[in-house]
C-alpha cells in the first residue's frame, strides 16, 4: 500500500475525477442521478486519496518532493511525466479535493440553467483533474498541460451555464488566459533550449522542474531572463489576476454559474500565484529581482483598485470578483517581496482566499436563487427573513476583511508586514510604500465589505421580497456543502501554524537556492509566533 | 553572348506572360499568356543545356511541352464548361463565390 | 542538338531499378488504371464497386509502404532522383491515409449527388499518386512531374458539379492560379538549372551554396520555386484561390485540397529548402518568413469575418500554413528541428482537418449549407457531430489535450531554439495569432453549445456509416495526437539532411 502511494498516489488522485467523467460518458443523459452519484463519488475518492496522502506525508522533510513519479513521457523533447508533492504543493491540492466535492454536493439540486447535468459534471470532473495536475506536476511540459486543461470546461461552464452576458464573458476569460499562456510556453521554451549547468556549462536540454530550480537560471544571459520571466509574468499574471489584465474576471464571476464562481474563485485563480512561486521566481531568481518591484506595484494597484471598484458595484457577485482581485494583490505582493516571510504568507493567502471566497460565492449563488436577483440596492434584512443565511455571510464577510482569528487575517497582515523588509537587492523604500498602500487596502475593504453587509443583511427586508415564500433559511444540502469550509476558516484563523508549517520548509528550500534571506528572518513559524504570541 | 540574348527573350516573353496573367480578364488570353510563360521556361532550359552542354534542360523542356499540353487540355474543357453555363468566359464576371 | 543527343544514345543503360522502393507507386497506378479500365468495360454497372476498389488500392499500397518502413534503409534511384527514406516514408503514409478518409467522406455525398462516380476515384488515386511520388522527388523534373500528376486531377475533380455555376467558378480559379503558379515555379526551376548545370537538387545545392553572395540567377530562381509551391500551400499573398475554390469545389474534394494538396505543397517546398537550397539559408530564410508572418496574421483576420463554415476553415487553412511555414524561417539554422515541427504539424494537422470538414459534410446533409449561423444548436438535434466538432475546432486552435497543442508546440520549439531574433519575433507572432484564432473557434463552440437551433428544428440528421467511421477515426488520431504526443514525436524524428552531407 506504501509503495502504491509512494509510486502511484498521486497519479490516482490526478486521475481519479477524469476516470469518472469517463464512466460518465457511457451511461445515457437521462439518468442525472446516476450521475451525480458517479461524480460526487469520484470526486471524494480523490478527497479519500489526498486524505490518506495527507497522513502519509512526511512533514520532518516538507522541503523536499515526495511522492515523486518520474516516468518516461515525450521522449523527443526529453521532456518526463514527474508528479510530486511538497509543502508547497500540498496545502493547494488539499484545498483542491476539498473544495469539489463540496461543489459536487451543491450540485445534487442546484444544476444550472439549461440543465443537462451530465455533461455539466462531467466538466467539473475535468476541471478538478486539471487543476490537481497543475498543483503536483513537476515538468513544465506536464505543468503547461494540466495548465490549459482547465481552460477548456470553465470556457464551456460559462458559455453554456452562465448568465445572460455569457458569450462575451466566456469568450473573454478564453482569450485571455490563452493569451498569457501563449507567451509563458515561448519563456518555457527558452528555458529549456537555453538553460545550462553551471558546473560544466553545458546545455541541460530538460523541462524537469527541479533541475531547473537548481540551475536557478544559470548560463542565460540577463537580458534573455528578463524576457524569459515576461512571457511567464503575462501566463501567470492574467490568471492571478494581476491589475491590468484583471478584467476578464468580474466578467466571468458574474456570469459563470455558481459552481463555476467559486471553483474559479477557490481554485483557478492559484493556478496564477502559484505558478509564480513554484516556476517564474525559483527558476529565474535574478530577474525576478529586477521584475519584484513592478510586479509589487501592480500589486498595490490592484489591491487599491479593487477595493474601490468594489465600491462602485450594485451587484453582489461583481462586487465580489473585484474583491478577489484585491485580495490576490495582497498574495502577490507577499510574492513580490521575494522573502521566505512573504511567500508563505502568499501561500496561506492563496488558500484562505480559496475558502473565504468560494464560500462568499456559494452564498452569493443561493441569494441569487432565492432573490432571484444580486442587486445589492433590492436586497435587504436578510438577517430578517433567512437568519442563517445571514450570519453565514457575516461570518465570511469578516473572514474576508481580514478579521484576526480568522483565516484570512493571516493571508493579509503577513503580506503587508513582509513588504516592510523585501529581500536584498530590491528597493526597501519602495516596498515601504507598497506597505502603506496595502494598509490603506486593508481599510477601505473593511469599508465594502461591512457596507455590503449591511445592505443586504440588516436592516428590514424590502417591500418587493417581504412575503415572498422562496426566500428560505439554508438548506440540508447547503449546510452540508458549506459546514467543513466554515470550519476551516475557524480552524486556520486560530492555528495558522497548520499551514505555515508545512509551507516554510519548502519555500525556504526553493528560496534558499537563489536568494539571500534578509537577516533575522528565520522561518516563519516562529516569527509569526514571536510577533503575534499565537 | 549568344546566351544572354536567349535569356533577355525568354525574361520578355516571361513578363509579357505575367501581365497577361494579371490584367486580361478573358479566360482564353489568361490561358495563352501562361503558354508565353511556359514558353519562356522552355528557352531558358534549352539555351541553359546547351550552354553546360548537358542534354537534362532539353529533357527537362521535352517533359514541360508535354504535361502543358495535358494542363491546357483540362483549361479548355473548363473553359468550354463555363462558357456553356453562362455563354460568356469573361472572369470579371465569375463573381459568385466572394466573402 | 539532335547530335548531342545521338553521341549519348549509345551509351544508354537502363538504371537499376530498385522494384521494392517503387511498389507504393506501382501499386497504387495499378488499382488506378484498374478504377478506370472498369469503368470504361463495365460502365454503370461497375458504379456500386469503384469506391471499393479504390480503398482498397490505397490499403495496399500501405503495405509496400509498411514493409519499407521495417526494412529501414534508405533507398536511392535514378542518380538520387528518386529517395525513399524515413520521411517519404511517412508523408507517403500521410498522402494514402488522407485519401482513404477523403474516399469515406465522398462515398455517399458523390452517389447521392448524381455525379459521375467512376472517374472520381480513378482521379483521385491518380493525384495521390502525384503527392506519393512528391515526397521521393529529389529532382527537377521529377518535382515538376509529380505536381502536375497531382494537380491536374484535381483541377477536374474541384470541377465535378458540372452544371453548378459555383463549381465551374470554383474549378477556373483553382485552375488559373495553379497553371499561372506552376508556370512561375517552372521558370524559377530553369534559372536554377541555369545557376547549377544540373535537375538533381544534391547537385544544385552543391553549386549554389557556399560562402559569397549567390549570383542573380540564382536568387530570382529560388524566390521564384518558393512563390510557385507558395501558390499550392495557399500562402498570402498568393492564398486567394483558396477560399473560393473551397466553396464551390465539393467538400469531400475541398477536404482533399486542403489537406492532401497543401500537405504535397509543403513536401515539394520541404525538399527543395532541405535538399536543393540548403546551403543558402540567406536568401530562403527571409522570404518564407515574410510568407509566414503574413500567412498566419491575415488568414487568421480574415477569417474573423466569415460567415461560411468552409470558407472559414478556408482562412484558418490559409493561418495554419502560416504556422507550419513558420518553422522553415528558422530551418538554416535548426534544419532537423524545423523538419520535424513542420512534418509533424502536417499530420496532426491533416487529422482534425478532414475532421471538421467531415462534420461539415455531417451537418450539411441536414441543413444542405456551410454557413455558420446553421450550427447555431447543433447540440440540440446532433450531440455526437456537436462533441466532434468542439474536438477539431480546439484542437485546430492548440488547446490542450487535444493534438493541435503538440504541432503548435513544436512549431514554437523550433523558432525559439534557433535563438535568433527573427526567430524569437516568430515564436511571438505564432503565440499571437493563436490568440486571434482562438476567438473564432471558440466563438462556433458557443454557437453549437449554447445558442437555440434555428426555428426550433431538432430533427436529427442520419450520418451514413462511412462518415461514422471517418468521424471516429480522425477525432480518435486528434485525440491521440495529443494525449500521447510521442507517437507523433517518435515517427517524425526524420532528417534530409543526408542527402547534403549537412
Amino acid at each position: 500500500m506504501t509503495d502504491f502511494l509512494n509510486d502511484w498516489g498521486l497519479t490516482a488522485i490526478t486521475f481519479v475525477p477524469l476516470a469518472g467523467a469517463l464512466v460518465m460518458m457511457l451511461i445515457p443523459r437521462d439518468n442525472e442521478g446516476a450521475h451525480k452519484q458517479i461524480s460526487l463519488g469520484a470526486s471524494l475518492l480523490a478527497l479519500a486519496l489526498g486524505v490518506v496522502l495527507l497522513f502519509d506525508f512526511d512533514y520532518g522533510s516538507a522541503g523536499s518532493l515526495q511522492f515523486v513519479t518520474d516516468e518516461k513521457w515525450i521522449e523527443v523533447i526529453n521532456s518526463r511525466y514527474i508528479l510530486g508533492l511538497d509543502g508547497m504543493s500540498l496545502p493547494l491540492m488539499a484545498l483542491t479535493v476539498l473544495v469539489m466535492p463540496l461543489v459536487f454536493i451543491y450540485s445534487w439540486n442546484h444544476i444550472p440553467e439549461p440543465g443537462n447535468g451530465k455533461a455539466f459534471l462531467i466538466l467539473m470532473l475535468i476541471l478538478e483533474t486539471g487543476m490537481i495536475g497543475t498543483f503536483v506536476a513537476q515538468d513544465l511540459i506536464l505543468f503547461f498541460v494540466f495548465f490549459e486543461v482547465v481552460l477548456l470546461p470553465m470556457f464551456f461552464m460559462i458559455a453554456v451555464w452562465g448568465g445572460p452576458n455569457r458569450r462575451y464573458a466566456s469568450l473573454k476569460f478564453f482569450l485571455f488566459t490563452l493569451f498569457g499562456s501563449a507567451l509563458m510556453l515561448l519563456g518555457f521554451l527558452a528555458l529549456f533550449f537555453l538553460s545550462k549547468d553551471p558546473a560544466t556549462g553545458e546545455l541541460l536540454r530538460t523541462f524537469d522542474m527541479r533541475a531547473l530550480t537548481d540551475v536557478a537560471g544559470a548560463g542565460i544571459v540577463r537580458s534573455s531572463q528578463l524576457l524569459i520571466f515576461g512571457g511567464m509574468f503575462l501566463g501567470f499574471g492574467i490568471k492571478v489576476p494581476l491589475f491590468p489584465f484583471h478584467t476578464w474576471l468580474p466578467d466571468a464571476h458574474t456570469e459563470a454559474p455558481t459552481q463555476g464562481s467559486v471553483i474559479l474563485a477557490a481554485i483557478l485563480l492559484k493556478l496564477g500565484t502559484y505558478g509564480f512561486i513554484r516556476i517564474a521566481i525559483p527558476m529565474l531568481p535574478e530577474a525576478a529581482e529586477a521584475w519584484a518591484p513592478w510586479i509589487g506595484l501592480l500589486a498595490v494597484i490592484g489591491i487599491i483598485y479593487g477595493a474601490l471598484g468594489c465600491l462602485a458595484q450594485t451587484d453582489m457577485k461583481r462586487l465580489i470578483a473585484f474583491s478577489s482581485v484585491a485580495h490576490m494583490g495582497f498574495v502577490m505582493l507577499g510574492i513580490a517581496t521575494l522573502t521566505d516571510f512573504g511567500i508563505n504568507a502568499a501561500i496561506f493567502g492563496m488558500v484562505a482566499h480559496g475558502l473565504i471566497t468560494g464560500m462568499l460565492f456559494f452564498v452569493a449563488g443561493s441569494v441569487k436563487e432565492r432573490y432571484h436577483t444580486l442587486d445589492i440596492g433590492r436586497l435587504g434584512g436578510m438577517l430578517i427573513q433567512a437568519p442563517r443565511l445571514g450570519w453565514i455571510l457575516g461570518f465570511i464577510t469578516m473572514a474576508s476583511l481580514g478579521l484576526p482569528g480568522l483565516a484570512g487575517f493571516w493571508g493579509e497582515f503577513p503580506a503587508i508586514l513582509a513588504a516592510y523588509q523585501p529581500a536584498n537587492g530590491i528597493p526597501v523604500e519602495t516596498f515601504r510604500t507598497y506597505m502603506v498602500i496595502a494598509a490603506v487596502g486593508t481599510v477601505l475593504a473593511a469599508g465594502y465589505l461591512l457596507w455590503l453587509l449591511q445592505r443586504t443583511a440588516m436592516g428590514e427586508p424590502s417591500e418587493e421580497f417581504a412575503d415572498d415564500p422562496n426566500i428560505t433559511d439554508v438548506s440540508r444540502i447547503e449546510w452540508i456543502a458549506w459546514t467543513p469550509m466554515l470550519a476551516l476558516i475557524l480552524v486556520f484563523g486560530v492555528a495558522p501554524g497548520l499551514i505555515f508549517e508545512i509551507t516554510d520548509p519548502a519555500v525556504v528550500e526553493s528560496l534558499n537556492n537563489c536568494l539571500q534571506l534578509p537577516a533575522g528572518c528565520e522561518g516563519v513559524a516562529e516569527a509569526t509566533q514571536a510577533a503575534f504570541g499565537g | 553572348m549568344l546566351l544572354n540574348q536567349f535569356l533577355v527573350l525568354a525574361a520578355i516573353l516571361f513578363c509579357i506572360g505575367v501581365y497577361g496573367v494579371l490584367v486580361r480578364k478573358n479566360a482564353m488570353l489568361v490561358l495563352m499568356s501562361v503558354e508565353l510563360i511556359l514558353n519562356a521556361v522552355n528557352i531558358n532550359l534549352v539555351a541553359f543545356g546547351a550552354l553546360n552542354d548537358d542534354v537534362g534542360g532539353s529533357v527537362f523542356a521535352l517533359f514541360t511541352i508535354a504535361v502543358a499540353a495535358a494542363e491546357v487540355g483540362i483549361g479548355l474543357a473548363i473553359v468550354l464548361l463555363m462558357y456553356r453555363n453562362r455563354r460568356s468566359i469573361d472572369l470579371s464576371e465569375a463573381d459568385m463565390l466572394k466573402g | 542538338m539532335l547530335a548531342l543527343l545521338a553521341q549519348q544514345v549509345p551509351d544508354f543503360v537502363r538504371p537499376d531499378i530498385d522494384w521494392h522502393a517503387a511498389a507504393p507507386e506501382l501499386t497504387l497506378l495499378t488499382f488506378g488504371a484498374l478504377v478506370t479500365m472498369m469503368d470504361i468495360v463495365w460502365l454503370e454497372k461497375g458504379r456500386k464497386l469503384t469506391s471499393i476498389v479504390a480503398s482498397i488500392g490505397l490499403l495496399a499500397t500501405m503495405v509496400p509502404i509498411i514493409t519499407l518502413a521495417v526494412d529501414g534503409a534508405d533507398r536511392s534511384m535514378f542518380g538520387g532522383a528518386f529517395v525513399v527514406d524515413d520521411y517519404a516514408l511517412i508523408m507517403k503514409a500521410v498522402f494514402i491515409l488522407t485519401g482513404y478518409v477523403v474516399i469515406l467522406l465522398s462515398t455517399n455525398y458523390i452517389a447521392e449527388g448524381d455525379y459521375w462516380e467512376n472517374e472520381y476515384y480513378g482521379l483521385l488515386l491518380s493525384s495521390i499518386l502525384g503527392m506519393i511520388l512528391m515526397a521521393s522527388a529529389r529532382d527537377l523534373i521529377t518535382i515538376f512531374v509529380a505536381l502536375e500528376l497531382l494537380s491536374i486531377p484535381a483541377y477536374m475533380l474541384a470541377t465535378w458539379r458540372k452544371r453548378d455555376l459555383k463549381s465551374n467558378e470554383a474549378g477556373m480559379k483553382y485552375y488559373l492560379m495553379g497553371v499561372f503558379a506552376s508556370a512561375i515555379m517552372l521558370y524559377g526551376m530553369s534559372l536554377l538549372y541555369g545557376g547549377s548545370g544540373s535537375t538533381l537538387l544534391t547537385d544544385i545545392n552543391e553549386s549554389i551554396s557556399g560562402p559569397g553572395d549567390p549570383s542573380a540567377v540564382v536568387v530570382l530562381g529560388i524566390i521564384f520555386v518558393i512563390v510557385g509551391f507558395a501558390f499550392k500551400v495557399s500562402a498570402v499573398p498568393f492564398h486567394t484561390w483558396a477560399p473560393d475554390t473551397y466553396e464551390g469545389a465539393p467538400t469531400p474534394i475541398t477536404a482533399f485540397l486542403s489537406v492532401a494538396s497543401k500537405a504535397a505543397g509543403f513536401v515539394a517546398l520541404m525538399n527543395m529548402l532541405f535538399v536543393g537550397f540548403f546551403g543558402r539559408d540567406d536568401v530562403y530564410e527571409p522570404v518564407i518568413w515574410i510568407l509566414a508572418a503574413l500567412s498566419m496574421t491575415v488568414g487568421n483576420l480574415i477569417a474573423l469575418r466569415q460567415t461560411n463554415m468552409v470558407r472559414l476553415l478556408a482562412y484558418s487553412g490559409v493561418a495554419q500554413a502560416g504556422y507550419m511555414l513558420a518553422p522553415l524561417a528558422v530551418a538554416g539554422d535548426v534544419p532537423d528541428s524545423a523538419l520535424a515541427a513542420t512534418v509533424g504539424y502536417l499530420v496532426i494537422y491533416a487529422a482534425m482537418n478532414l475532421g471538421a470538414f467531415a462534420v461539415v459534410i455531417a451537418v450539411a446533409r441536414k441543413t444542405r449549407t456551410a454557413e455558420i449561423d446553421d450550427y447555431r444548436g447543433l447540440f440540440h438535434w446532433a450531440p455526437g457531430l456537436t462533441v466532434a466538432m468542439t474536438v477539431f475546432l480546439f484542437a485546430l486552435a492548440g488547446i490542450p489535450p487535444l493534438g493541435g497543442w503538440w504541432a503548435k508546440f513544436r512549431i514554437m520549439g523550433a523558432v525559439i531554439e534557433a535563438n535568433t531574433a527573427a526567430g524569437v519575433v516568430m515564436g511571438i507572432f505564432v503565440a499571437v495569432n493563436s490568440v486571434i484564432a482562438l476567438y473564432y473557434y471558440a466563438r462556433i463552440g458557443v454557437k453549437m453549445w449554447a445558442e437555440p437551433a434555428p426555428d426550433d428544428d431538432t430533427a436529427p440528421v442520419r450520418v451514413p456509416v462511412s462518415l461514422t467511421s471517418a468521424l471516429v477515426l480522425t477525432a480518435a488520431a486528434t485525440i491521440a495526437f495529443g494525449v500521447l504526443p510521442g507517437l507523433v514525436g517518435e515517427v517524425t524524428k526524420v532528417s534530409l539532411l543526408a542527402g547534403v552531407g549537412g
